[in-house]
């Protein structure tokens, strides 16, 4: 990959140099999901921050459950993220409970998984690194937001189902 | 640079991606999100670059489909 790793390569460590994206690796690991297998579920509790090396996962909210409707509530997908793109960062800013149920859609996606009080307590005692970081994540919530933002915008014209 | 890119399919059911690429998406390209083939129609620049990393956003549809 051109010289970088690929951890470099997500916009979470962008602005990080060699030696502060090392020290933010080694608090997590990496781990492989195959198809359809479920990472998080919506509404449990949220430890964990996870970035995509390789492959895809699908992001999916429920749509409520309907009272006279017998079984679980219908999963709609709101998105596709490939390498380098982060979830359960929410929970980073916010430590409120998954907002969303993610699951693999490619075999052998790998992902980096970061314990959420770890990364916190290296942004407390690395300032520098911890406003990189919380920048990163807002920026990246904020590019998702534009994401959702104009898929809205082009169902409004009939655009997308 | 890398080219982090919002996907928005028009038509058919996918919900989208954001993928991070070294190459920029290209109107006329063909692309595949999870075995499905769509085509670029549209690509705009949705934020200005920063580091290293450009953002992009790119409207897709579902190859063979007329617009």
């Amino acid at each position: 990959m051109r010289g970088r790793t690929l951890l470099e390569r997500s916009e979470l460590f962008a602005g990080l140099t060699a030696d502060q994206i090392e020290r933010v690796a080694e608090l997590g690991e990496e781990i492989a999901y195959q198809g359809d297998e479920v990472i998080v579920h919506e509404g449990e509790a949220s430890d964990e921050i996870y970035v995509v090396r390789e492959g895809m996962v699908e992001v999916l909210v429920s749509e409520g459950a309907i009272p006279d409707v017998p079984g679980p509530p219908q999963m709609r997908p709101i998105v596709h993220l490939g390498p380098g793109q982060t979830f359960g960062e929410m929970a980073l800013v916010d430590r409120g409970a998954r907002s969303a149920t993610v699951r693999c859609v490619e075999d052998g996606t790998r992902l980096y998984v970061i314990p959420r009080k770890r990364l916190l307590a290296l942004c407390d005692n690395d300032p520098r690194i911890g406003y990189l970081l919380m920048r990163n994540v807002a920026s990246d919530l904020s590019f998702k937001l534009r994401h959702r933002n104009l898929r809205v915008r082009l169902e409004g014209k009939g655009r997308t189902q | 640079m890398i080219y982090k890119v919002s996907y928005v399919v028009t038509g058919g059911s996918h919900p989208g991606a954001i993928i991070n690429q070294d190459t920029p998406p290209d109107v006329g390209e063909e692309i595949q999100l999870n075995g499905e083939r769509f085509e670029i129609v549209e690509v705009i620049e949705l934020l200005p670059p920063r580091d290293d990393l450009a953002y992009l956003h790119a409207t897709c549809r579902p190859v063979g489909e007329t617009p």
